[in-house]
Formats: structure tokens, sequence, C-alpha cells
């Protein structure tokens, strides 16, 4: 198989596992933590990572589902985070089969476009609606989100980085 | 199969469902309708009851940290602050005993005279309380969600207040919780009353980046406002009760150039701490209809085609 030389040979991903971290994206998000335009978007870095990383389990659809959930939750425009996360979502199944020959912190550069993309896309849909301008401190949510690329890539690829034939020396 | 990854099964070949920009131009056509109905034929109620009613667990889960680290730091506040607390409070009661001794007897005294003089009886409030589960994070627009819904009959327009004046109004009610419009929000507009003047006005919304407050628009460069002037509900809406504190004048602009003075308000409510608060029947129901009017003639305008 064509892979990046020197890395470990991934295991199967767990679908079960794929949908607690997206839920767990969700809470994270639904943490009432107040009117924070800085705050970073939790459920699409989550899903940015899973189109990019199971394209095949976690597509278009799905995001545009989740969108909506944060809509109702936020109350804001119906549609207004279901369309920005579908056209993350895309624009991840597009790179998905480029970025993974890139180091991590080379990744992070790159999906940083997506999510300025992602919330440029809101601030103009909600400034169209007649919304208040939220304040330049917006800028800073993508920039968080993608810092958070690596560590998210850590975490959520534990699971598959577990030995394929535990012994005594490696339990899990 | 996904790069440097081991799969049990093979993806399958030939079956690849629609191609992701089929995908993405169904789903945007898809979210583009469902803004246009929300915003502007607002037809999205349904959908929207039955994604909150779904959500609701998740959110409810969201809520226990927050409201665990709120709990117990209110426990471990310290014990003289809370005998200062409830000194303050008991004399606040003390001062209030004797208000209330008077109220009675002016109630009384005041039907009583409304009775001689034929007015209509004044309306009754009904209210109840609620809990403010969260600030509703969407940073363009001031909005808190309440615990209370259609099943505990909550309706749609109610006015909702706190212990020191108007918080704002109910914009959309689900089944389980509600979601109030602050009257800081730019799309809120609320009719006012100058105590001191007893000149009606509309007091609206107004989110600057220096703080959140409202404007009173419209009032002459050469009108009777003073900085610390208290505005109350009029009561002329029909929605919000009369009296009820809304805003106190903060800064008024006059400007040379310009007709109306700019007269910034900050609203008596906590707008940015509300922890409970009390949802208000509209009163536009007990007020009696308006009479039928006869279609007025309109002579027709010169120079329009017949």
């Amino acid at each position: 198989m064509m892979m990046p030389s020197g890395q470990q040979l991934l295991l199967p991903a767990n679908p079960l596992f794929i949908w607690a971290s997206l839920i767990a994206a969700l809470l994270l998000n639904m943490l009432p933590l107040g009117r924070v335009p800085w705050m970073p978007d939790f459920m699409a870095l989550v899903l940015v990572f899973w189109n990019v990383h199971q394209p095949q389990r976690v597509g278009i659809g799905l995001a545009f589902m989740f969108g909506l959930g944060m809509d109702v939750h936020q109350s804001s425009m119906l549609g207004q985070h279901a369309l920005s996360y579908t056209a993350l979502s895309f624009l991840g199944i597009m790179i998905h089969r480029r970025l993974l020959w890139f180091t991590v912190p080379s990744q992070a550069l790159q999906v940083l476009p997506l999510f300025v993309l992602a919330h440029g896309l809101e601030l103009m849909i909600r400034l169209i609606g007649g919304g208040t301008f939220p304040g330049w401190w917006l800028l800073l949510a993508p920039l968080l989100e993608s810092l958070l690329w690596p560590v998210v890539s850590i975490l959520l690829l534990v699971p598959q980085r577990r030995a394929p034939n535990p012994d005594e020396n490696r339990p899990l | 199969m996904p790069l440097g990854t081991l799969d049990r099964s093979p993806p399958s070949f030939f079956k690849q469902g629609p191609s992701s920009l089929s995908k993405l131009m169904f789903f945007s056509a898809l979210s583009l309708f469902l803004m246009v109905a929300d915003i502007r034929f607002r037809i999205t109620q349904p959908v929207r009851a039955v994604l909150a009613t779904a959500l609701y667990p998740v959110q409810w889960l969201a809520l226990q940290p927050v409201r665990i680290v709120r709990d117990s730091s209110a426990y471990f506040v310290g014990l003289d602050q809370a005998n200062a607390s409830s000194e303050q409070a008991a004399q606040k009661l003390i001062l209030q005993s004797l208000r209330a001794g008077q109220v009675e007897q002016l109630m009384l005294e005041n039907n009583r005279l409304r009775k001689i003089l034929g007015l209509r009886e004044q309306l009754a409030i009904s209210a109840m309380s609620a809990e403010v589960l969260y600030d509703a994070a969407d940073p363009y627009t001031r909005k808190i969600i309440i615990d209370k819904g259609l099943l505990q009959g909550v309706a749609l327009g109610s006015p909702v207040l706190d212990e020191s004046g108007v918080l704002g109004q109910v914009t959309r009610v689900h089944p389980l919780v509600s979601e109030v419009t602050l009257v800081i929000d730019r799309d809120l507009a609320i009719p006012v009353l100058n105590v001191r003047t007893g000149a009606r006005s509309v007091a609206y919304g107004d989110v600057t980046h220096s703080g959140d407050g409202l404007e009173l628009r419209f009032m002459g460069s050469n009108s009777d406002v003073q900085v610390g002037d208290l505005l109350t509900t009029s009561g002329v809406d029909g929605v919000y009760p009369p009296g009820l504190p809304v805003a106190k004048i903060s800064k008024i602009e006059r400007r040379a150039e310009s007709a109306f003075a700019k007269i910034y308000c900050t609203p008596q409510a906590l707008v940015a701490g509300a922890r409970h608060v009390m949802v208000v029947k509209p009163v536009s129901a007990q007020i009696p209809a308006r009479p039928e009017t006869s279609e007025p003639v309109v002579a027709p305008k010169k120079g329009t085609p017949k």
C-alpha cells in the first residue's frame, strides 16, 4: 500500500468511537460559557478531522445534520451552521488524499483556510440577515481551531494506534 | 480506504453513492432554503421544536458541569458574607413591610375610587417563574434560553422580567424550553414612558462594542430629557404591563447638525447575569377588542389612472 514511510500502520477505526467523539464535540460546543465570539468550534474541528481520516463514514450529510443541531441550540438562523459545516466537510473530503502525506503541524496550517472560510461564510450570512457585527475577536476562532488540530489528531488516533496483538508488555 | 489504515472490509468499488460535489450542491441548497424559510417566511418552527426536543438530553448533560461548579462555589461562600446578605435582606424587608402595609390600604382605596369614577378595573397580571438555562452563544444576537416551554404554558410574546426590571420578550417557544430576546437586542423595541416628564417614546436595543444598552430614537434635540431619567413601560402596546422599570438614561448627545438627540440608556434588568426570571402573560388578551371601523372613503388621487 502507498503510504508515507516511517509511519505506523493504523488499526481500523471503531464506528462507535467516531460517534462518541462527535457527540463529545457537540457537548463541548454546548457548554454554557456565555457569548464568546472567539470560542473555537469543536464540532467543526472534529467533523473535518473525520472527513479527512474516514471520508467513507463521516460525510457531508452528517455534517449538515450536526449543523442543524448547532443552529437550534444557539437559536441562530436555521441553516447557518448547516451551510458552513457542509462547505467545510466538502473541502475536507476534497483535500483528504493530499493532506495525510504531510506532517501534523503542516496539516494544521493547511486546514486553517478551511476554518477561515467557514467562519467567513457564517459572518456573511448573518450580516446579510441583519445581525450585529460581533467584533474582530471573531478572527481568533479559526486560528484556535487550527492550533487545536495537532491535539485532536493525537487524541482521536489513540485507539487506532494500539497494538494489534496485545500481550503482557503491551496490554492495551 | 484511508491512507495508512488497515480495514477489515475493502471499500466498495462500484457503489460509491452520489459524488461529493452533488452532495454539496444538495445540502447547500437545502440550508439556503431553510434560511429563507426561517428569516423571511418564519415557517420552520416545527423543525426547530422537533430538533430542540431531540437535543434536550444533550443540552441537559452539557449544563451539568457548569451547574456543579456554580453550586459548589456558592456553597463555599464565606459565613460572614452570608450573614451580611441576610442582614441586608432583613433591613430591606423592614423597609418594605411598611410600604406593603400601605399598599393594602391604598389598593382598597384605589378600587373604591375607581368604582366611584366608573373606570375600568386594572388588568390582572398572571406570572410564572423560570430559570435561565444558558445565554445563547450566537454572537450576532442577544438571546437567552429559559427552562419553561409550551408544556408549562408559556405563550409567544410574553414579557420576561427579573427582580429589577424588564428583561425581554419570549420570541420562540419550544416544547420544553423557550427563547427570550433581551431588550438590548437590535431587533427588539419597547414602548416606554419617561417617569419625570410623562413623555412616551420607544426604546430600541443598541449593541455596540463599548457596551450593550438601549437607545431612544427620534427624540428632538430640544426634547426634555435628562441623564438619570427612569423609563418605565408605558402599557400602550398591549404586551407589557404598565409601570415596569426598563432603563435609565445614561448619556445624551445633542448635535447641531441633527434634528434628533442621541440618547443612550442602560437597562435596569440584569441582562448579563440573570438567573431567575418571571414570565408574564401578555396583557393583550384582557384588552377589549377594537371597535369596528367603517372603511374611510378615499378620494382618488389626481393623476392616477382609473
